[in-house]
């Protein structure tokens, strides 16, 4: 009865799993999308760019810029460098085109409703728009669309900021902000603390001077940068740019490697190591290894088969997979790391992805030194759930958990981000893989397992030997033992964190506590596991309410993280 | 069982200590999330769900701070304390295997002692501290003028033909200094431009370098419109009698945060003196309005506000410039704006023409204008661009479609004609002169600038600067459009000698006409009848009519259309609460407003000023401040302020410098490219000691003084030039401070720490000295059993 419960559970995953994988749908290809295809902009996309304050590549660029236009959506799929270019280059083609993302249902609701008022036929596109998302600024600039948006302009509270980005969007997807944006040109060497030239101040340089001053078109180059080098540059840029109108590929990839090479050597001390770019451009056109979810889904497939069946052979196939996993999760952490110059916590994404990676760190540790028990394979289950479901997040949401790079704010400059941050999310993920074991323990009692509990704990489980093997009686308390191993650790660092943030905040804020939302969830997430504690040494059924609090503390603490975040904010919104 | 027994076992319970978390997960969560609750009966409604901050319930009105400063948190924390206490001493033997569970509860027990010794003493505020101030002195005059060295800030001083109206038109806060020795070292400068009778020019300060106070002359032409002084005339000052100089502009006070614990004050002073008497105004409520009578409010339906009456005293405080004058407060609007709502009048009201009008331009921009033709300051808008006028007769319209003019008479020749003024676009001095009258008796002028509309001592007039050529040689003159204030300045060393009274032998009198206004709404002379004259690129203006609901394209794209006239309007003012959707979330309480009764005169609403700065010349940049001048039925006059309480920092905080590091690039007005901000404070103790050596207070990194830590909160950021900010600012003007105490961080510090210690000795090490015990009993028992011979 048990065994078939648990066989259900892994199926419910494996569907799960399924689903997950569905929500992408392919969208219609273009007819252009041969041009597209032949285009290589691999060269351009390794070139540096400052914005915000940082030099990325271009690549990584224009998938953030793209993001502010159109979300998570990829335009008719091209990659996000293609589609910057053609909108700059071909406006015309995108002024009715679907590519402007809005937020929210019921705000698509709305304009779809008010486009369709004006123009009845478009039903299927509007269908789309609300799938989908995207919508063309021709549609959005329609008098009853205008209207309509700009009444939900004036409603700062529910539906100002999702108009703010739509208008963010239709700026940025002006040409001359395009062009502003691409900031390739380095500053003269005299002033490299100086911004960035855009491309749109050299293009104009003529090749000959004369004939220029001649015809009134004189541009004045880039003072202390060569000459030469920038009209070479600015050729190169028209050559690209008249190959792109004419859809002549094998050119515009001929003037792309050209301006490529070209515009480092303007100023090569100013322009960062182009190793680095090129990791940096193919970390996120690689979707900031967030894929790596699939294999710690695959591992969390076996490791469940290991409990349900008792399959020695998948556990050491699960462990082997979550090893692999975390291997790779480490390499995108040290990616992210070496390209973002800073350890990787200081926004939503990061911190998702590093308190996962933190949980797997741990689970790692316990796993070598439990080896031999009992408990062997369940922390790496717990583990791989969490960063699956971290991980998936960071791939399905990433409006949400964006994964751009950018400065950090001046608060966060500080020898405590390191400690309390680190800490905390360490110590949120502990939470989240206890809640893990505890809900396989609760499925365990559901489906009539006995009413046991682990009688040793923490530290006491890494030396009680003589559990290897499952035996379904002893199920329940080798489950619970994981949740208490897994809590008690949290417990610690949960307190310890609190006290960190407080230290920091004391000299950072003014005041070590100040009944911040963030804080008081976190105190309360405390206060679950403080009940925890006494009502297991009170209670008689110790498994059973050690696994519905260690349930509610983790519901608690994901309410923290993403409700408190995202809907009551307060003074930790740097996300 | 005794009830004192009963109460020692309920508090030596396990059962009630959990109780008692659960409470205070729940008291937290509400007062902290707030609450959720169903609007409608179809719970699956997607708007059938509100949240709702409880604490700021009318019956609550609490902050965060305040709900956990409120009695029944400090009860549940009380009685956790004793429960923990009693529990640990009745139930927990002090053993080795029990050390860990005792030091968390010490410790739990020392952090809610150090907590509320925090709490208690906690006081927390800001201090705006801007950089400097300009202390003005003139030859001749007793005291100086301060004003603060802000972009627009403006003085007067002095008087009659000595008298300077200063104003500052432009803050470097990194000049380059261009002298020996600290060439390219950048420096905080300031140019005030002043204007007197006679002439005007501008004076540069730098901070810290009076020796490099230099002034400059309106230059020779467009590509050189001012320049210096030294080079001109060989002297750095012109007018020696004005001295002015940079000066600290000390902060001895800091504003209590009201957004912590409700800190409401009232400030008074009698007119004319400049320090404020604090009257702290408690019981006003943050979140939710008040209002005593629907009069008191602007709203469509006054049937609709719903009233809720209040009144707060607010009596006089020791040292009270008016101990005789309660006040009270009746209402509190949370998110208000003043508006003026303009009503018709009636037939019998008085002649007042009124206009609203929209302007748009072909970008889609577009500006609504209210004008009032009758209505000293309301009839011009856009620094006079745009104006109204009111005429009785057709004769004074006429008047206003002229172009500039001048009359010119020789009471010698006898001779008395008016000419159209044309003003030289390049070199005046190249213009020949115009002849008055007959040639040959060798009298003319030339016209070589016109300013109209200049701000004169607080007044507004139009002057036109000519060269008058007589039989004895050639003067140069300002006339005023006021005759009273016409002045001849003796030619040669660019001006510099004092104006005299003008020269008799020629008299001018100036008639700017139409004035510099590119468009002017003129009603009358009958009532119903508007027109609009237009003078763009034209010294004449063309002037056609206009209805309420037409419209009139211009050049430059532009479109005016008249949306309302009332030509008997009567204005009636009063708050306008805003809809909750349409305020802005962070606004606090920059919108609130209460409403003042003062014996013996009329009630008024006073807009909130988050700070009392001396007077508006000391008023930051973005913080508003809204005084008022409320005269008593005795004939005196009181100054009125709605701030904060504020309290003395104990010392003089002055900025002597701020800095804004950024990422590569530079500020871009990205948030993402600032690295740093950093305020170099300097204190003094007494206002006679020497200002400290500068300190340097940062993010992350604050300063103590006295008792008190400064946190840099605030910055000056600069603002790039916009429609509504033609001047723009580059920013970094002044600081806001974070301030306050920290009692008892120490001991809640060691609270925690003890609890951690405890912590992982009950979860790490008990269990091992548990598993050694059990051992050794084990083989105890195993050596018992082996003696007694039951085991081998």
């Amino acid at each position: 009865m048990i065994r078939r419960g648990m066989r259900a559970i892994c199926c419910a995953f494996v569907v799960l799993l399924g689903g997950a994988g569905e929500i992408r749908t392919a969208e219609s290809a273009p007819a252009g999308a041969s041009f597209e295809q032949s285009v290589d902009l691999q060269p351009l996309a390794e070139l540096a760019v400052q914005s915000g304050g940082r030099i990325k590549s271009l690549g990584s660029f224009a998938q953030g810029e793209m993001g502010f236009i159109s979300g998570p959506r990829l335009i008719h799929g091209q990659s996000s460098l293609f589609t910057y270019f053609d909108l700059l280059i071909r406006p015309e083609a995108y002024a009715d085109a679907d590519v402007i993302y809005v937020k929210g249902g019921s705000v698509r609701q709305r304009i779809a409703d008010a486009v369709l008022r004006e123009d009845p036929s478009l039903q299927e596109r509007m269908r789309a728009f609300q799938s989908s998302g995207l919508i063309s600024g021709a549609l959005l600039g329609r008098d009853g669309v205008a209207a309509v948006i700009e009444q939900m302009q004036g409603d700062l509270l529910r539906t100002a900021k999702v108009m703010d980005a739509v208008r963010g969007a239709q700026m940025l997807m002006q040409t001359d902000a395009l062009l502003r944006g691409l900031r390739i040109v380095p500053p003269a060497p005299a002033d490299e603390r100086q911004r960035w030239h855009s491309i749109s101040e050299v293009m104009l340089l003529a090749a000959d001077p004369g004939a220029a001053k001649a015809s009134g078109k004189e541009v004045a180059p880039i003072a202390g940068l060569d000459v030469g080098l920038q009209q070479q540059c600015a050729q190169h840029w028209r050559a690209m740019v008249e190959a792109w109108i004419d859809g002549d590929a094998p050119r515009v990839n001929a003037s792309a490697r050209a301006l490529a090479a070209m515009v480092p050597t303007l100023n090569p001390a100013a322009s960062p190591d182009p190793t680095r770019l090129r990791w940096e451009a193919w970390y996120f056109a690689n979707g900031n290894l967030s894929w790596i979810w699939l294999v710690y889904a695959l591992s969390v497939i076996l490791l469940l088969l290991a409990v349900v069946y008792r399959w020695p052979r998948a556990k050491s196939a699960g462990l082997v997979v979550f090893a692999v996993a975390f291997l790779l999760q480490t390499v995108a952490l040290l990616l992210r790391w070496w390209i973002s110059a800073r350890f990787p916590n200081s926004n939503m994404f990061e911190a998702v992805t590093t308190s996962a990676w933190f949980g797997g760190c741990a689970a790692v540790i316990l796993e070598v030194a439990l080896r031999k028990r009992a408990v062997a394979g369940l922390v790496a289950l717990a583990s791989g759930f969490a960063s699956a479901v971290a991980l998936m997040s960071a791939h399905f949401l990433p409006v949400q958990l964006n994964a751009q790079i950018g400065n950090m704010m001046p608060v966060l400059h500080d020898v405590w981000l390191y400690i309390h941050t680190n800490v905390i999310i360490f110590s949120y993920c502990l939470i989240f893989m206890a809640a893990v074991s505890a809900g396989l323990y609760l499925a365990y009692r559901a489906l009539g397992g006995k009413r046991v509990h682990a009688s040793v704990g923490g530290v006491a489980t890494l030396s009680s030997e003589g559990m290897g093997g499952f035996r379904s009686e002893r199920t329940g308390e080798v489950l619970d033992g994981v949740t208490m191993l897994l809590m008690k650790l949290s417990f610690v660092l949960l307190w310890a964190g609190i006290a960190m943030g407080a230290i920091w905040a004391d000299h950072s804020w003014g005041r070590p506590w100040g009944w911040d939302p963030k804080e008081v969830f976190a105190l309360n997430t405390f206060v679950v596991f403080a009940v925890l504690v006494h009502v297991r040494y009170r209670a008689l059924d110790k498994g059973l309410w050690t696994a519905l609090l260690a349930v509610v503390g983790a519901a608690v603490m994901l309410f923290n993280w993403i409700v408190i975040n995202f809907v009551i904010t307060g003074l930790h919104s740097y996300a | 069982m005794s009830a004192v027994r009963w109460i020692v076992d309920l508090f030596s319970s396990v059962r009630f200590g959990i109780t008692l978390l659960v409470l205070l997960f729940v008291y937290m969560s509400i007062g902290s999330a707030g609450v959720v609750y169903p609007i409608h009966p179809n719970l699956f409604h997607p708007d059938a769900w509100v949240h709702d901050q409880l604490r700021q319930w009318r019956p609550f009105e609490m902050t965060e701070f305040e709900w956990f400063h409120w009695w029944p948190f400090n009860l549940l924390i009380g009685l956790i304390a004793a429960n923990m206490i009693v529990t640990t001493l009745r139930r927990i033997p002090l053993r080795l295997v029990n050390l860990g569970v005792w030091m968390i509860h010490t410790g739990i027990i020392v952090l809610i002692v150090g907590s509320v010794h925090y709490f208690h003493a906690k006081v927390e505020g800001d201090a705006p501290v801007a950089r400097r101030k300009i202390v003005l002195e003139v030859d001749g005059t007793d005291g100086s003028v301060e004003l603060l060295a802000a972009q627009g800030a403006r003085a007067v001083i002095g008087e009659g033909a000595e008298q300077y109206a200063v104003e500052v038109v432009d803050i470097d806060p990194a000049w380059m200094l261009r002298t020996e020795g600290s060439d390219g070292e950048p420096a905080y400068s300031v140019t005030v431009s002043v204007q007197t009778a006679a002439r005007r020019f501008m004076r540069q300060l730098i901070a810290g370098r009076p020796d490099l106070t230099e002034d400059l002359l309106p230059g020779s032409g467009p590509a050189q419109p001012m320049q210096r002084a030294l080079k001109a005339t060989g002297t750095a000052i012109v007018d020696a009698a004005l001295r002015m100089r940079l000066d600290y502009e000390a902060q001895g006070w800091f504003y209590l945060r009201n957004d912590l614990a409700k800190a409401w004050a009232l400030y008074v002073r009698p007119a004319g003196t400049s320090e404020w008497t604090m009257r702290p105004l408690d019981g006003l409520p943050l979140y939710n309005d008040r209002v005593s009578s629907t009069a008191d409010v602007l709203v469509a339906d006054p049937a609709s506000a719903s009233l809720r009456p209040m009144l707060l005293p607010v009596p006089p405080v020791d040292g009270d410039p008016f101990p005789d004058v309660t006040i009270a407060v009746d209402g509190y609007l949370r998110y208000a704006q003043l508006r003026s709502l303009l009503v018709p009048g009636g037939a019998n009201a008085p002649f007042n023409p009124t206009v609203t009008l929209d302007i748009k331009g072909d970008q889609g921009a577009e500006s609504t204008y209210r004008l009032m033709a009758l209505d000293a300051e309301r009839s011009t808008a856009d620094d006079g661009l745009l104006r109204m006028a009111a005429v009785s007769s057709e004769a004074e319209f006429e008047q206003l479609l002229r172009p500039a003019e001048i009359r010119v008479r020789v009471p010698a020749a006898g001779v008395d004609v008016v000419q159209r003024v044309r003003v030289p676009k390049d070199d005046a001095a190249a213009e020949a002169f115009v002849p008055v009258g007959d040639p040959l008796l060798g009298y003319g002028y030339r016209v070589r600038a016109a300013q109209d509309d200049l701000p004169v001592g607080g007044r507004s007039a139009s002057v036109l600067i000519m060269d008058v050529k007589t039989p004895s040689g050639v003067i140069r003159r300002w006339v005023f459009s006021d005759a009273a204030l016409t002045r001849d300045v003796p030619a040669g060393e660019g001006g510099h000698a004092a104006p005299v009274q003008p020269d008799p032998a020629v008299e001018v009198e100036y008639m700017p006409g139409g004035g510099r206004a590119l468009l002017t709404v003129v009603a009358g002379p009958d009532e119903r009848q508007l027109r609009l004259i237009a003078a763009f690129g034209d010294a004449v203006g063309k002037a056609q009519s206009i209805e309420v609901g037409g419209s009139v394209r211009l050049p430059a794209g532009l479109t005016v259309e008249l949306s309302s006239y009332e030509p008997r309007a009567r204005v009636v003012e009063g708050p306008v609460p805003i809809p909750f959707e349409q305020r802005i979330r962070d606004a606090r309480e920059m919108f609130s407003m209460a409403h003042i009764i003062v014996p013996g005169a009329a009630p008024l609403w006073l807009r909130f000023s988050p700070y009392a700065f001396d007077d508006a010349r000391f008023a930051l940049r973005r913080h508003p401040f809204h005084p008022q001048r409320i005269r008593l039925a005795d004939g005196r006059e009181m100054d009125i302020l709605f701030s904060r309480q504020r309290l003395p920092l104990g010392t003089d905080v002055a900025l002597e410098d701020f800095v804004l590091a950024t990422h590569s690039g530079g500020y871009t007005g990205e948030s993402g490219t600032i690295r740093d901000y950093t305020s170099l404070l300097r204190f003094r103790d007494a206002p006679d000691q020497p200002w400290s050596d500068p300190t340097q207070v940062s993010v992350n990194a604050p300063v103590e003084h006295r008792g008190l830590w400064f946190f840099q909160a605030q910055w000056d950021p600069p603002e790039p030039v916009s429609a509504r900010d033609p001047r723009g600012s580059a920013g970094l003007n002044y600081t806001v401070l974070g301030v306050g105490n920290r009692e008892g961080v120490w001991t809640q510090l060691a609270g925690c720490v003890i609890a951690v210690a405890g912590m992982t000795y009950a979860f790490y090490v008990k269990p091992l000295l548990i598993r050694r015990r059990t051992e050794r009993a084990k083989e105890a028992a195993r050596k018992r059993l082996a003696l007694s011979g039951v085991l081998p």
